[in-house]
């Protein structure tokens, strides 16, 4: 992109000539800021940004890039093992699901009573709204077992907490999801469900 | 709303500053594909940077777009918010929809400093949008990993 500029700078003083016949010559022509460069190094490059960006921010002007690139180009980021394929992953000591919908009065009670029935929870997040502080709306919940965390998502999804309705899944994935198997439900999604549950 | 649902989604929050225990940072990124980077370089007394990333489900990321979409944050703009300088730097980068913010400001030590900046109100989304991030994040990264995060 340098070498490209460089030349460009190479053809002006014929190209002045030119612009004078033509009148009053347009300054802005050369300081014309270059089109903005997607900073980031995931997005930058990509084929599938279909339709132009509509960008704001200092970030676009700055060039910090290569710093910037260096702190995550390294390879040696840690995971846990996966399995391969698709399907949940399991956490170093345990399985976590996330609800969402969750109202912002909940109390970790509400969920301990409703979700401890598929089991022990090991964990609870219910993380607060740090401006409100009230419920942010989402809880983490760990089991040991991957049948209490699938009891948990399988009879809870879709069901009313303290009058709103909640989607419970799973946190953790073996790998990257596509748009296309996104719908895709798992075996057990087909069985008749009971009734939602009220609580 | 607008963006929550559908179209590409990407996120990447940096903080950091360079001193005397080198460059010492936290950054992490949601990416298209579910992967979530975590990485946190502290030289302090003990020498370790910790880079983590895991796989996440597309609800997951869901839930990460409707904290964003609620807080609006792509309508500010971080033109009247101070820069960054020797005491730190902030990157927040979001695309979402069809908008790609990269915002850079200073390290914001409490609600002080947004309320004596010049765009007290932008600088407050970012301020608690960037809190209520962390929080998830290190719900996540610690739940998953069984480590502390900071």
């Amino acid at each position: 992109m340098a070498t490209a500029d460089v030349e460009a700078v190479d053809f002006e003083p014929e190209d002045d000539d030119l612009m004078d016949e033509d009148g009053p010559v347009e300054v802005e022509v050369s300081p014309r800021a270059p089109p903005p460069k997607l900073k980031s190094a995931i997005t930058g490059g990509s084929t599938s940004l279909s339709a132009p960006k509509k960008t704001k921010g200092r970030g676009f002007r700055e060039e910090a890039d290569a710093e910037r690139n260096n702190r995550f180009a390294s390879k040696d980021f840690d995971s846990l093992d996966s399995g391969g394929g698709p399907g949940p992953q399991r956490s170093i000591e345990g399985w976590i699901i996330l609800v969402t919908g969750v109202h912002e009065e909940a109390q970790e009670d509400d969920l301990q009573n409703v979700f401890g029935e598929f089991g022990e929870i090991r964990n609870l997040h219910l993380n607060l709204d740090r401006r409100t502080g009230f419920v942010k709306g989402y809880a983490m919940i760990e089991y040991e077992n991957f049948e209490e965390a699938q009891a948990a998502i399988s009879e809870m999804n879709g069901a009313e907490l303290l009058t709103h309705t909640i989607t419970v899944d799973w946190a953790f994935s073996n790998g990257p999801f596509k748009r296309r198997s996104m719908r895709r439900r798992s075996p057990r999604g087909h069985r008749s469900r009971s009734p939602r549950r009220r609580y | 709303m607008a963006g929550e649902d559908n179209g590409e989604f990407y996120l990447r929050y940096y903080v950091g500053h360079k001193g005397k225990f080198g460059h010492e940072f936290l950054e992490f990124e949601f990416r298209p594909d579910g992967k979530l980077r975590y990485a946190n370089n502290s030289n302090y007394k003990n020498d370790t940077m910790i880079r983590k990333e895991v796989f996440l489900t597309p609800a997951v990321l869901k839930e990460c777009r409707r904290i964003i979409a609620e807080s609006e944050i792509m309508k500010e703009d971080d033109n009247n918010w101070p820069e960054p300088d020797r005491v730190g730097r902030q990157e927040l980068e979001i695309v979402m929809g069809n908008e790609h913010i990269s915002f850079t400001t200073s390290k914001i030590g409490s609600l002080v400093d947004v309320q004596s900046s010049k765009d007290p109100e932008g600088l407050r989304i970012f301020y608690y949008l960037v809190q209520d991030l962390k929080c998830f994040v290190f719900s996540l990264i610690s739940l998953h990993f069984k480590i502390k995060p900071i």
